[in-house]
Formats: structure tokens, C-alpha cells, sequence
């Protein structure tokens, strides 16, 4: 029940999309998480003209300058073969983000699609799809992840491939859920009724009413699949050195410590911060949008 | 109740067995020959023939998967080219390491973040409620592996008071042979040192691994608190004089509990794939380690073995956790007797 | 006569979404001792935020009391403390709210909540009882409200029960620690007409047996006239009119009140407006249709017994027929609606739309451009995330109409249901039930059926509401020659839209015939019992209502103090 007789928008005179942009508004933690996104994303795009030294991406090395602490010259320090750690963090969003483009481009719309036919047609389409997917599930998906990438071999793309493979399972499920709870809505049969095809109700009508739970799904996301692929290449199974890798560097920095800290700590933080900013984003739009997933 | 948990159990079965084939056939289908894979660059021939002979690589896929399945039954999975040991008595040697970790660290999350989910459901809108929410969201944000590291820089290096590797400390000289947790036998055993010098190593893992399940699990139950709390029977519940203690933990929890026991039943197997990171990073001597070995090793036995085992994990987790909502909700244990 | 709640010039207002709104406007209201008093309004106008303050309930903030005071017994609950505020909670007034399914809490036994109203109602009055005494006095109370296996009763779960049983047990609840002043909010009308009826009919008695003071919520004029002896009438948060019962329904004064009286459909007397229309050509044939569905239990889920949803039904509906199909829930009228729009096969039986079997008829263009269905509740029928544009333009898109006709046809269909043409850019939200009603509607003509199967299609909207969307039907049947096929619990509604009637019950047709003939001679006990169940609103109705004997009605009806075996 709600606080008032009719929570009806008009009474407010205002419209459902200036009542969402309220509550974002309102929401200090998501406008904070929504710069943070912004700002990693300009620094993955424009990493060659930000970065102070763009040459510390590759496998540049200054031995009279490893292993110096964060100063005015290095943000962050530098590392044990003397690169800028903070032009490296820089360059490692660009793998990072390039990684959650890719898994999310391939595995969302894969999901969805399963989801959507599980959820609509039921029946034997229903059972096969959710009965694999719930085996999916039951894999420990970062021990997964790392046995595809092993045997594989192991860098970037394989990585990728990896990640994408256990990743569509959650949205198949999500959307799946959704979908379930629309077939009880009269609109799906009302659409029947009118003569649309399956392709219509499909994706005109229900996938529509998905949009919101993806959208929050798709921010929070991008953060674990950050995560997760720094958690890959922590293990030494993800990207292969020269290339800037948050989680490689975390690896390669915790050798060092505690004396030399900033070598793991700020990269680990850099990841911190990427995720963060996903995190809140999302929690935003939730919010906003008033879904549940 | 009795069909309940024979519809469950029976799924449950379903689901392992279409487990056992689907690794089967991931294991078939990825690109690369095992046996050249275990052997090396540097292996013959000959050498390779014969170990594809030895792992039955040259019999048909349905014989294949069925010496597998027949194996994995009588609890056979080959052995492990990483240790020239049946992998079965690998897995159950780390199994106990494992198995304490993750109990400790889920009963650790539910001690934590439903607690601090009912307070922010609570405190909604308050400061209180703010900090509830930076906290749950360090844990959601902060990658397992820096949080490991992290507890392990602070921790080894400024308290000293917790171990920052291992089980036990071996100068102590105990060897958990009933359960093979050292917490319970150490009990059993009337050991007190050993029981305290067990949970003092289990804490720092346990910590690293349960924050983000916390994070999680405390954000659900403040959502799920906050739904119930304006359905008609709080409101009822109030109205008929019920004390707020009472309407918040009887009536409220009870219905609101469901949602975030069915994450963390979920986010069971995530939790699994995280003690990979965080039994590396301590060397915690369980099946996570032993599979991180394995898998950088290419063993594609005692991969297989590891993968499964988590599985059969995730499983007998979700079993559990469905009993007790069974137990908490009527509906569930009715519903589910009923059918779809 | 002491006033036992007395509300003065109450004023209350929310903040939401960095607005202040007021819902209450100087409210003044009282309850005498032993005294029933309704306040009647439509959705939104602010009973419910009135009831919530009273009992304490209303979340604070966002809601604010900004002035005025409300009096329980002399003591101001405004300023008590609150200690003693809860100290009058069910034990001072008490509530029965609307919904019987979501007053309980869905994972505890019934005897498990009681148990605990009383004891903590017996731990604020320093009284303590042995659980065997509460129990002993859980199943009188229960015997009071006609539920005599109390002890079947108090160890099942909500979910077990009938409707019709949760609404009892919950008025018990309320009563079990004694109350002077009881508050319902919309007893019943969740439910049949036939259990609302025993619920008013139970209500009534209690007050008057146990003494107690009613307020009543409501927003149905019968019921008011059978439950109250002074009414207020409430409208966008103002008390427009209070008087006496016969006050308002002999004179009404304000005009909102009156205009509540004339969108009362009239169940007999002058006012009924008859539907005259009699076919010649037959357009539905409906011939001996059965539907069973299997249930399904256990494990491995066997087939373990059949359901008739439909049962051996015929019918046949005459161009230019307004037929209408009534029953209570479970009565198998939605399902038999879905048979005929092909939506559902028959088990048995074959339905014929213009003479044309509906197997490999049913679905193609031409059967869409026959037959079409307006739903029960717009909020759900139409997609929340397509414009109003959008979801008018998918008949058409199917039926082959082009871009441009698509536009210019979707201009003519808001014109037809009198909506601007802006409002094709809207989404379903943006728009009032009614509205959203009158878009379903366009959608359901766009291709120009000659038939539209109506299920419910006003029961989700307010009386005025409904009033309008009526006038709009009869224009467009008028217009297009339209046959409708009207399915309804609403007797009243139908006495004065359909010019045919068949009733069912529990899947079958027990009546059918001329509207006239059925509302002034029904033959079959169940259509007479319906028929006096319903709430009227002129003594003139309540004469010519038939009477029927408990007997009578216990013949065809169950009452809803027997457990189900299931």
C-alpha cells in the first residue's frame, strides 16, 4: 500500500521520467559513481594524450628510477623496472573496459535472447534452457574462468572468451525471471490477440520491459567484469606482460611488499575506484528506476 | 515435507549428473590434446600415443563418457599428473581445509550482514543507514585479491596477532582426523590451543573471502526489510498493539529472510571461484589451492576433479539453504511439494 | 451522547519529491459511543490517510499533521506519549483492514499471531494469562465470528484458508482484546458479493453485541446504506457533506454526492434504464462446451484430478446483443470469454463465431477483424513501456495496414474514444485508469470487429469512472453495430447494460434469458441469492430484492465458515 490513497503521478504534476531524474538527483552516491564511470572511461579513451608517460605502457624500463615512491613527477611511483605506475594504471583501463566491451557486447545480448524464449515459449524450450543454465550456475565461475584460460593458453582474448562463456547465465536468468512475471501481465495476450508474431512480442513487447533491470544489471556489471579480469591476470592467467594490466600489476607489485606498498596498492586501488564507480552508478539507477534484480 | 525433499533432492541429482557430463564435454571440446598439453612441447610421439592410450583419448566420445561417469561413481577421477596420486585422494586429503574456510565464512556473513541489513532497514534515511551503506559497499567494490593482500599487509605487519598462512601453526602438532575440521576435532579433542590457534588463521581468509557476500547479502535484506515493512500485515500487526520489536524480528524478518538466503545460496558458487583467489594468496592448504596448482600444471584430471567438487558444493549448499526456507516460509515447502 | 473519537480540523500533508502536498483539509469527524459512522470516498481522497492517523500507522515523515487534534475517550492522541498511544492499540480501537489475503503474515499459523495480539495486549494491561487460556479464549472469539473448528483453524497457515474464512478470522483478530472502537477498512470487498454479504451481515451483529463503536471506510454506497447510522463524505481530502444515513441517501446536498448517487446503477425502480434489442441472427453459438484442467500434485507431478472450469455450457448470442455473463470468481465466465476468443480449446464442445468453427478459424486475420477483447484491468492489458501510438498501431501492423494509414487510422481511433491526439505520444502511465480504459478500447476497434468480448471491462475503475466508460460503449454500439459480449460480477451494472443475461455457477449456466425477466422473476435459487446479497441503495430496491431463506441459500452456496479439504 502506499503512504497516499493514489500515488498517482499527475498528482504531483510531475512525470514519471522528472520523478526518476529526481531521485537520481537527490542520490549523491550516484552522481558521484556516474563521474567516476565518466572519468575512467575519458582515461581509457584518451590514455596516449593523458598519461605523463606514455611510453611506461610497453616495456619501457628506467632503472635509475625504479622503485621511487608516489611524488610530484610520479603519482603513483614507479615500479621495479622504473615505470610510472599512474600512466600505467591509465593504460590499464583501457584493457579493462576493452574487456567489459567485449564480454558484455557478446554475453548480454546472447542472455537476453535465451531468457526472453525460455521465459516466453515455455514448455521444453523453457526446460532445456534454464535447466542448462542453472547447471551454469553451479560452476565456481573464477575457477572456470581459469581452467578455459589455462588450457586455452593464456592471454587477453582467451580471457575474454572465457569470461563470456560463464557471464551470459546471469542475464539468461534475469531476464528469464522478468519475462515470467509479464506472461501474468494481459498485455502479452492482448499483443496475441492483435495478431503480432512471436518476433514482435518478443522484442517489441517484452524485451521493452526488461530494459531497466539491464540497464542496472549492465552498470554493475562492468565492475565485477573488471574484477574479474584482474583477478585472472592476478593469477597470472589473464594478460600477459608488457601490457598494462591492473591485475598483473597488483601481482607483480605484492612482491615488493610492504616497503615498496604503491607499487601493488595503487593499482589495487585504481581497480577499487573503477568498480566503486560502476557499483554506485548502478545502485543509482536502481534506485531510480525502481527495479529489483 | 517428505515429497519436498524428494522433488528437491531428486533436481538436485539432475543437476549434478548434467554437471558431470557438461565439464565432460567442455573438457572434450576445448581445442588442444591433453595428453600433449600434460606432456610438453618437448614430448615424442610415442610418448604422447601412449598416454592418450593410458587416458583413453583414442576410445569413441560415448565410451569416454562413459568410463567417466562409471569412474566418477565408484568415486574415481583418474590420476593427478601433478602428483602421480588418484586425484579423488588429493581433492579429499584438501577437502576438510576447504570446507572449514567456507563454513566459517558463510556462517560469518549471515552473522554480519543480516544484522546490519535489519539496522539499515531500520535507520533508513539516517546516518546510521549511510555508514551501513559505505561499509556494505567497500566490501560489494573491493576486489578479493586486494583485500587479501591488504589484511595480509596490515595484519601480519602492524597486529601480528593473526597468521597470515597456513591452517595451523605446525609447532603444535595436531592432526584433525574425525571431521578433518581443526575447530571440531580441536572441540572434540578438548585441544582449547588448538581450536583458538585454528580460528586465528581461519579469520583473515575468512574475512577476505565473506566481504563481498556481505556487502551483498547486507543490501538485499535492508531491500527486502523495506518491502515488508509496508505490506498490509506489519501495518496490521501494528495496529493491534504488537510491539515494534516484535513486528521487526517475528513478523518482518522472517518473511523478509527469504531473498537474501537465496543470493547467498546463489552467490555460492562465486564464493567458491573467490577461495581460488584467497586460498593462493594465504596458502590455505584446501581444494582451491590445490586447483590453482593443478590448473596453471594444465592436469586436466584433477582440474576436472576440483571444477566438480565445487559443484557438488554449490549443490549440497542450495539443498540446505532450501530446507531452511522451507522451514521458514510454509509456502515454499507447499509450493514446491506441489509442483511448478 | 459522548463522542468516543472525535477528530477536529485536521490538516495533513506529505513531502514527496520536494513538493508539499496536502490530502487533508479541516477534517472534522466524530464516533459516538455504540454509534456506526462511514466515511465513504473514492480512491484518493483521503479515507485511508484519515484511518492510518487514527490508528497510528501513517509513516511520519513523509506525512505531517499540520493542525488539528483527534480525540479517543477525552485523551488526545496527538500529545500522548508513546507508551501510552500503544497501550490503546487493538485494545482501545482496533482495525480490520481491506485485504484478507495480505493482513496476515503469509509464514506463521494463524493461532501463532493471535496468540501474539494477546499477549501483548494482556503485557501492556499488566495482565498475564497461561497459554492454555489464551488458546481457550482465541477459540471463542472465533466462535464469535462463526468459525466453530477453532482449533483447525488456528493451526493452519493464511494460505489455507478461503477468503472469505481470512476475513472472519481477521475481524477476530480484531475483536480479541476488546476494543470500543472498531475501524474497517472496505470489509468484503475484496470479496463475492455473496460472502461480503455474510461479512456486513456479521459485522452488524458484533457491533451491536459486543457494543461497539464502528468506523467504516468505504467506498461503496450500499454497503454504507446497510452499515451506517451517520455518514461523511469525503473528496479530495475536504468532508464535503455529513448527515444522518437517510439525510444523505433521501437528499443528498452536495453535488459530489449527488453525483455519487446517479453512478450508483440502479438495481430496480424507475431509474434502471432497460436495453431493449432482440436478434435475429445469431452470431455466437456456444454449443455444449466443457474445459477440464488437471491438477497436478505430488511428486514427479502426476495428473491426481481434474478441475471443470466450464461445464456442458450453451449459448447463443444474436447480433446486436448486449450478453452479458455473470458470476462470482471461480464461476468459469474469464474462461469461457478465452474459449470463445479461441484463446483456450475446449475439452468438449464446439464454439461457431458467424457461423464459422473456430478450429483453424481462430487467430487468422479475418477471425481478428470479427471478435476482439477488452481486458479487465488497462493498467495490466496494455504494455507499460510502449506509447499509446505504438500499442494502437499493432492490430493494424498485422492486418496489413501501411505506415500512413496506420497514423491516420490511430487519429480516428482516439477521436472515437474521445482522447486528445497528443495522447498517442503518452505512455500508459502518464494517463488515469479511465483513460487508459478508453485506449484498450480504441485498440480492441482498430480493425473494425463486429464483436467485442468484454471482460470486466469497468470493475477496476471508480463509479463515476465506470459511468462514462458505459456511455462511451453504448455510442460506439450504436455507431458500429456492435455486438458485445459483457462479463461481469456487477449485477447492478448489468441490469442496465445488457439486454441478455446468463448466470453462472461453479462452470455451469444456471440461467439465462432476457435481462428484465431474469432481474424480476429469477427462477434459479443462486441467481436469487446473488441478486439479495448485493449492497442497494434505496429502500425501494431493497423490497423488490427477492428474499431468500437461509435454507434457500444454503442449498446452492457454501458459506464461508467451512474448511476446505485440500
Amino acid at each position: 500500500m502506499s503512504v497516499m490513497d493514489d500515488p498517482a503521478a499527475p498528482a504531483h504534476g510531475l512525470s514519471a521520467r522528472q520523478m526518476a531524474l529526481y531521485r537520481f538527483r537527490r542520490n549523491p552516491l550516484a552522481v558521484i559513481g556516474a563521474l567516476i564511470v565518466i572519468s575512467v572511461i575519458l582515461a581509457a579513451i584518451f590514455a596516449p594524450w593523458i598519461a605523463p608517460s606514455p611510453e611506461s605502457a610497453g616495456s619501457f624500463v628506467d632503472f635509475r628510477n625504479r622503485h621511487s615512491p608516489p611524488n610530484w613527477q610520479n603519482l603513483m611511483g614507479t615500479d621495479n623496472v622504473g615505470r610510472d605506475v599512474f600512466s600505467r594504471v591509465i593504460f590499464g583501463y583501457r584493457v579493462s573496459l576493452g574487456l567489459v566491451v567485449w564480454v558484455l557486447g557478446v554475453a548480454v545480448p546472447f542472455g537476453i535472447v535465451l531468457g526472453l524464449c525460455a521465459g516466453y515459449f515455455g514448455g521444453w524450450t523453457e526446460t532445456i534452457i534454464m535447466r542448462f543454465t542453472d547447471i551454469m550456475l553451479a560452476l565456481p565461475p573464477l575457477a572456470m574462468a581459469l581452467a578455459i584460460t589455462a588450457v586455452l593458453s593464456p592471454n587477453l582474448i582467451n580471457a575474454m572468451i572465457a569470461i563470456t562463456l560463464l557471464w551470459w547465465t546471469w542475464h539468461t536468468r534475469l531476464i528469464y525471471r522478468i519475462v515470467k512475471g509479464q506472461m501474468n501481465e494481459d498485455y502479452v495476450e492482448a499483443a496475441r490477440v492483435a495478431g503480432a508474431s512471436h518476433m514482435h512480442i518478443l522484442f517489441r513487447e517484452l524485451l521493452p520491459n526488461c530494459f531497466s533491470a539491464v540497464a542496472v544489471k549492465i552498470s554493475l556489471d562492468a565492475g565485477f567484469v573488471i574484477l574479474f579480469g584482474a583477478s585472472l591476470s592476478f593469477l597470472g592467467l589473464g594478460v600477459q606482460p608488457p601490457t598494462p594490466d591492473l591485475g598483473t600489476m597488483v601481482a607483480t607489485g605484492s612482491e615488493y611488499l610492504p616497503e615498496m606498498w604503491w607499487q601493488a596498492v595503487m593499482p589495487g586501488l585504481a581497480i577499487l575506484y573503477a568498480i566503486l564507480g560502476f557499483n554506485l552508478l548502478g545502485d543509482g539507477l536502481r534506485d531510480m528506476l525502481d527495479v529489483e534484480l | 515435507m517428505f515429497t519436498y525433499l524428494f522433488k528437491r533432492a531428486f533436481t538436485l541429482l539432475f543437476v549434478l549428473l548434467g554437471l558431470a557430463v557438461l565439464i565432460f564435454v567442455i573438457a572434450r571440446i576445448v581445442p588442444g590434446d591433453p595428453a600433449r598439453i600434460a606432456l610438453g612441447p618437448l614430448a615424442t610421439a610415442e610418448q604422447v600415443t601412449k598416454l592418450q592410450n593410458e587416458m583413453g583419448l583414442n576410445d569413441p566420445y560415448p565410451v569416454q563418457l562413459w568410463t567417466y561417469l562409471s569412474g566418477l561413481v565408484q568415486g574415481d577421477l583418474g590420476k593427478s599428473l601433478l602428483t602421480s596420486r588418484p586425484v579423488m585422494d588429493d581433492i579429499m586429503g584438501a577437502l576438510p581445509a576447504t570446507f572449514e574456510l567456507v563454513l566459517f565464512t558463510v556462517v560469518l556473513q549471515i552473522l554480519i550482514s543480516i544484522p546490519l541489513g535489519v539496522i539499515a532497514a531500520i535507520y533508513r534515511n539516517t546516518w546510521i543507514d549511510s555508514v551501513l551503506r559505505v561499509i556494505s559497499l567497500l566490501g560489494v567494490v573491493t576486489p578479493g585479491f586486494v583485500l587479501a593482500i591488504i589484511l595480509q599487509l596490515i595484519a601480519a605487519h602492524y597486529l601480528g596477532f593473526f597468521p597470515v598462512t597456513g591452517r595451523i601453526d605446525p609447532g603444535i602438532g595436531f592432526s584433525a582426523e574425525i571431521t578433518g575440521l581443526l575447530t571440531i576435532d580441536g572441540l572434540i579433542a578438548g585441544r582449547f590451543d588448538v581450536v583458538i590457534d585454528a580460528l586465528r588463521h581461519l579469520f583473515l581468509p575468512a574475512i577476505a573471502l565473506a566481504a563481498a557476500g556481505i556487502g551483498q547479502v547486507m543490501r538485499i535484506t535492508r531491500t527486502a526489510m523495506i518491502e515488508v515493512s509496508s505490506r498490509d500485515f506489519v501495518e496490521a500487526s501494528r495496529a493491534y498493539g504488537i510491539p515494534e520489536r516484535v513486528v521487526t524480528f517475528r513478523y518482518m524478518l522472517r518473511v523478509a529472510s527469504v531473498a537474501p538466503l537465496t543470493i547467498l545460496g546463489l552467490e555460492f558458487a562465486s564464493l567458491i571461484g573467490n577461495a581460488f583467489i584467497v586460498e593462493f594468496v594465504f596458502s590455505w592448504p584446501g581444494i582451491a589451492s590445490y586447483g590453482v596448482r593443478t590448473i596453471l600444471q594444465k592436469d586436466l584430471n584433477a582440474v576436472i576433479g576440483v571444477v566438480l567438487v565445487s559443484g557438488v558444493f554449490f549443490v549440497v549448499a542450495n539443498l540446505a539453504i532450501d530446507l531452511l526456507l522451507g522451514i521458514l516460509d510454509p509456502r515454499h515447502r507447499i509450493r514446491a511439494g506441489r509442483g511448478s | 451522547m459522548s463522542r468516543l473519537l472525535d477528530i477536529r480540523d485536521l490538516c495533513i500533508g506529505f513531502d514527496a519529491y520536494g513538493q508539499h502536498r496536502r490530502v487533508l483539509h479541516n477534517v472534522d469527524l466524530h464516533v459516538n459511543e455504540g454509534e456506526r459512522v462511514s466515511l465513504i470516498g473514492q480512491s484518493g481522497s483521503g479515507k485511508t490517510v484519515t484511518m492510518r492517523t487514527i490508528i497510528g500507522t501513517l509513516p511520519m515523515p513523509p506525512g505531517k499533521v499540520e493542525q488539528g487534534s483527534i480525540h479517543y475517550n477525552g485523551q488526545s492522541l496527538l500529545d500522548l506519549n508513546k507508551q501510552d498511544r500503544n497501550r490503546l492499540k487493538g485494545t482501545g480501537i482496533s482495525i480490520v483492514l481491506q485485504d484478507p489475503m495480505l493482513s496476515f503474515n503469509p509464514v506463521l499459523t494463524i493461532g501463532r499471531q493471535m496468540d501474539d495480539v494477546i499477549r501483548y495486549g494482556d503485557m501492556r494491561l499488566g495482565i498475564s494469562r497461561a497459554r492454555t487460556e489464551r488458546r481457550a479464549h482465541m477459540i471463542e472469539t472465533l466462535k464469535k465470528v462463526q468459525l466453530t473448528d477453532g482449533n483447525r483453524v488456528l493451526d493452519s497457515y493464511p494460505m489455507m484458508l478461503s477468503g472469505g474464512m481470512r476475513q472472519r478470522v481477521l475481524i477476530g483478530m480484531a475483536l480479541l482484546n476488546k476494543p470500543r472502537l472498531l475501524i474497517a477498512d472496505e470489509p468484503g470487498t475484496a470479496l463475492d458479493v455473496t460472502t461480503q454479504d455474510e461479512i456486513l451481515a456479521l459485522l452488524n451483529r458484533l457491533v451491536a453485541e459486543e457494543g461497539l463503536s464502528l468506523l467504516l471506510i468505504t467506498h461503496n454506497l450500499g454497503v454504507v446504506r446497510e452499515m451506517a447510522d451517520r455518514v461523511y463524505v469525503m473528496e479530495r481530502g475536504h468532508i464535503v457533506e455529513t448527515g444522518t444515513r437517510d439525510e444523505i441517501f433521501d437528499a443528498p446536498k452536495h453535488a459530489y454526492t449527488r453525483q455519487l448517487m446517479a453512478a450508483v446503477p440502479p438495481l430496480y425502480g424507475a431509474g434502471v434504464k432497460t436495453t431493449r434489442h432482440e436478434g435475429t441472427h445469431p452470431i455466437i453459438n456456444v454449443n455444449a462446451v466443457t474445459k477440464t484442467f488437471e491438477t497436478r500434485s505430488g511428486w514427479l507431478n502426476r495428473v491426481t484430478g481434474n478441475f471443470r472450469a466450464v461445464s456442458n455450457v450453451s449459448l447463443t448470442v444474436q447480433q446486436g446483443d448486449i450478453f452479458g455473463i455473470a458470476g462470482e470468481s471461480g464461476s468459469g465466465k474469464t474462461t469461457l470469454a478465452k474459449i470463445i476468443m479461441g484463446l483456450t480449446k475446449p475439452s468438449l464442445g464446439a464454439v461457431q463465431i458467424d457461423g464459422r468453427l473456430l478450429d483453424g478459424f481462430a487467430g487468422t486475420q479475418d477471425f481478428r477483424k470479427l471478435i476482439q477483447i477488452v481486458y479487465q484491468n488497462p493498467g495490466s492489458s496494455l504494455n507499460p513501456r510502449r506509447t499509446v501510438g505504438d500499442q494502437l498501431a499493432v492490430p493494424l501492423k498485422f492486418t496489413g495496414f501501411d505506415k500512413t494509414a496506420t497514423k491516420r487510422r490511430i487519429s480516428e481511433l482516439l477521436d472515437l474514444v474521445e482522447l486528445p491526439q497528443n495522447y498517442a505520444a503518452m505512455y500508459p502511465h502518464e494517463l488515469s485508469g479511465g483513460q487508459k480504459q478508453r485506449v484498450a478500447i480504441a485498440r480492441a476497434l482498430s480493425v473494425n470487429p463486429k464483436i467485442l468480448v468484454l471482460d470486466e471491462p469497468t470493475s477496476a475503475l471508480d463509479v463515476l469512472v465506470q459511468s462514462t466508460v458505459i456511455d462511451l460503449l453504448h455510442d460506439l454500439r450504436r455507431e458500429f453495430d456492435l455486438t458485445y459480449v459483457f462479463i461481469s460480477h456487477d449485477l447492478s451494472l448489468m441490469r442496465n447494460f445488457c439486454n441478455r443475461v446468463a448466470v453462472m455457477l461453479r462452470g455451469e449456466v444456471v440461467e439465462t434469458g432476457p435481462v428484465a425477466e431474469i432481474f424480476d422473476t429469477p427462477q434459479h435459487p443462486y441467481t436469487r441469492a446473488l441478486l439479495s446479497a448485493i449492497p442497494v441503495i434505496s429502500p425501494e430496491e431493497d423490497a423488490r430484492k427477492p428474499k431468500v431463506s437461509k435454507e434457500e441459500r444454503a442449498a446452492v452456496l457454501a458459506t464461508s465458515t467451512e474448511l476446505e479439504d485440500t
